[in-house]
């Protein structure tokens, strides 16, 4: 098996390099930030520098984002799944209730969040099965065209033309997580199944973009593997899809494994602090690319992070499949630490002067309107 | 002929000043912009439409205004028929006949696409839409949008959200000086005092929207760009003193001529 990285993402030549306090004062100001800015802000001689990082992230979000936070919200359709993720409440060594949503559920789902007034909606599931195959989701996507104005998805990885076929559905966006840059730990973590394959799940987005969606939602869970190895590499991809699919959005996630069901130990821990330091980094580094963080997060990291770096965020979710409609099961994919329903967050947002933004893209725009 | 009216097509307005709707922190502070900027023409995304859920439409609050004009922008739209269709769905909603085109692929810096913006224009013109098209600072791009029967041209001062100013200041000047149409400076604004030097330039008109919205007091910044539009066009009409890169030496070189 092929396990070094390709010179387009490999970190390395980053990673041997030490940064200075002068390193990190010459980044936070920078007007041409480069693989050399982001080191140097996530290194640790910048963890003392979190207050002017966190000025400058909230100077660039302002700027590019104005006084807005885009609102979205995940629908889990199926948590069958076949591969072995350490990680995972719905890894296939789990013992916990299956389901797959029938048609009909589906349909009562979207109707209760459409309800809720989101415009923004992501369809999950686990590893492509019998049960969650590319019809099923082709379905799905439709329904969901149906109701909202934008589609995403966030499954697992396919062909260009099945994308392609989705994209004709109405969908419009994928993320699609490494999990971790590092091919050694991606093994060690990913026991088995279809996901063992490293560089098929790497080269998914480029292969969604190329199908014809418009937007790839990248990242990497934080907790798995070295951070500012992955870091690094997350930016290197991001900045290659962009050189690669000029025309395509990204947007970046950052997970963070808290406690997974099934008792998991993140071997490389990152907390709030080092979180915070993540995301100011990337926003002074990607300034005009859209940063997510979902309620795994708690509320008071949430609360304070809106605005300063992050303009886009999930709320009221549920992890359960059928967990909109009622009857779901108790054990969903992670524990969510922000539980807030939808007004209660958005009062929270008015009060710190920012704008919820349902829908932000128009259903006019997609591959077949 | 009123020279103080903005004119685009055979509507006049009062004020030179545009405004852009995105990016406010809440509906009632951008209501208080657009009232303390006394602006007459404010442009919405047709994204931001919505129908569907009243406190996050941008469409309805800004139509109640009865002295202001909605004009809808394609932003959003890649090429010109996803433009066109988006220019269609905005005048059907808001009854006017005026459109932003507003081209740009590329998600993360928003550069308008010269290329679709130009067969937009030209299909939505014969239309008989009001086409104010967004357009890069490029003065035969231009003089062939005019052609088209466009009721303005728009060229960038700076990328969106940038803040870089009149970055394209050169340009800018080539395309006044050949236009018979107004020229309209939209995108990278920061400070009033660009917006009164793009008027002292001659442009008829600037659009905001960043500067206003993400100020400390956008309120305040509106009614700060409304003085700043207005000084630099009376400023125009009272004539600049001429620039000279010479100094007028008091013993003239040339006094040996005589």
């Amino acid at each position: 098996m092929k396990t070094t990285l390709p010179e387009w993402i490999d970190p390395a030549p980053w990673l041997a390099r030490e940064y200075r306090v002068v390193d990190v004062e010459h980044a936070i100001g920078t007007e041409s930030p480069d693989e050399s800015t982001l080191a140097a802000l996530l290194s640790p001689a910048a963890a003392e520098f979190l207050e002017p990082m966190a000025a400058r992230a909230q100077a660039i979000t302002r700027r590019h984002f104005g006084q807005t936070i885009q609102l979205y919200i995940p629908l889990y359709l199926s948590s069958y799944c076949s591969n072995g993720c350490a990680y995972c409440g719905f890894a296939s060594d789990r013992h916990t209730d299956r389901h797959t949503l029938p048609f009909d559920a589906v349909e009562k789902e979207l109707d209760s969040i459409k309800t809720m007034g989101f415009e923004e909606i992501l369809l999950l599931t686990g590893e492509r099965s019998s049960r969650a195959d590319i019809d099923y989701l082709r379905t799905c996507v439709r329904l969901a065209a149906d109701r909202f104005h934008t589609v995403a998805i966030e499954v697992f990885p396919m062909e260009q033309d099945e994308y392609h076929m989705l994209a004709e559905a109405g969908c419009v966006s994928v993320t699609m997580y490494q999990e971790t840059y590092d091919p050694e730990p991606y093994d060690r973590m990913h026991r088995w199944g279809p996901k063992k394959d490293f560089f098929n799940r790497l080269d998914a987005p480029a292969r969604a973009l190329a199908g014809g969606l418009r937007f790839a939602g990248l990242g990497a869970l934080l907790g798995l593997a070295d951070p500012y190895h992955d870091m690094i590499a997350l930016y290197r991809h991001t900045r290659h899809l962009q050189k690669t699919y000029w025309q395509a959005g990204v947007s970046l996630s950052f997970p963070r494994i808290r406690h997974e069901a099934g008792g998991f130990t993140a071997p490389h821990p990152v907390d709030e602090k080092m979180l915070a330091q993540i995301i100011f980094a990337f926003r002074i580094c990607l300034p005009d690319v859209p940063l997510t963080l979902s309620t795994r997060e708690g509320a008071p990291f949430r609360d304070g992070i809106a605005g300063i770096g992050i303009n886009k965020m999930s709320i009221a979710s549920r992890t359960t499949v059928g967990g909109y409609s009622g009857n779901a099961p108790e054990e969903g994919q992670f524990d969510i630490n922000d539980g807030r329903s939808l007004e209660t967050f958005q009062a929270m947002l008015h009060g710190k002067n920012l704008e919820p933004v349902f829908k932000n893209w128009e259903k006019l725009y997609r591959l077949t309107a | 002929m009123n020279d103080e009216l903005l004119k685009l097509g055979s509507h006049t307005f009062g004020s030179r000043l545009i405004l852009g709707t995105g990016k406010f922190s809440d509906t009632e502070t951008m209501i208080r912009a657009v009232e303390a900027s006394g602006t007459e023409l404010v442009t919405v995304a047709l994204r931001r439409f919505n129908r569907d859920k009243p406190n996050d439409d941008l469409c309805a609050p800004l139509a109640k205004l009865s002295a202001v004009r909605l004009m809808p922008n394609t932003s959003g739209a890649i090429n010109a028929k996803e433009a066109v269709r988006a220019a269609q769905l905005g005048r059907e909603l808001s009854g006017s006949p005026f459109v932003k085109v507003e081209i740009h692929p590329n998600p993360h810096h928003l550069m308008p696409d010269p290329v679709e913006t130009y067969f937009a224009a030209k299909e939505l013109a014969a239309d008989g839409f009001l086409v104010l098209p967004y357009i890069p600072a490029d003065p035969v791009l231009a003089k062939k949008l005019e052609d088209v029967g466009c009721a303005a041209v728009m060229p960038l001062g700076a990328a969106i959200g940038s803040g870089g100013g009149l970055s394209t200041l050169e340009m800018i000047k080539l395309i006044i000086r050949d236009s018979n149409i107004p020229v309209i400076v939209d995108a990278g604004l920061r400070a009033p005092s660009e917006a009164a030097c793009a008027m002292e330039m001659g442009c008829a008109a600037v659009l905001v929207n960043s500067a206003i919205a993400a100020a400390q007091d956008p309120v305040a910044m509106a009614e700060a760009f409304a003085l700043g539009v207005q000084t630099g066009f009376e400023a125009r009409q009272a004539g600049l003193m001429l620039q000279s890169e010479f100094a007028v030496a008091t013993s003239p070189l040339t006094s040996f001529l005589s």
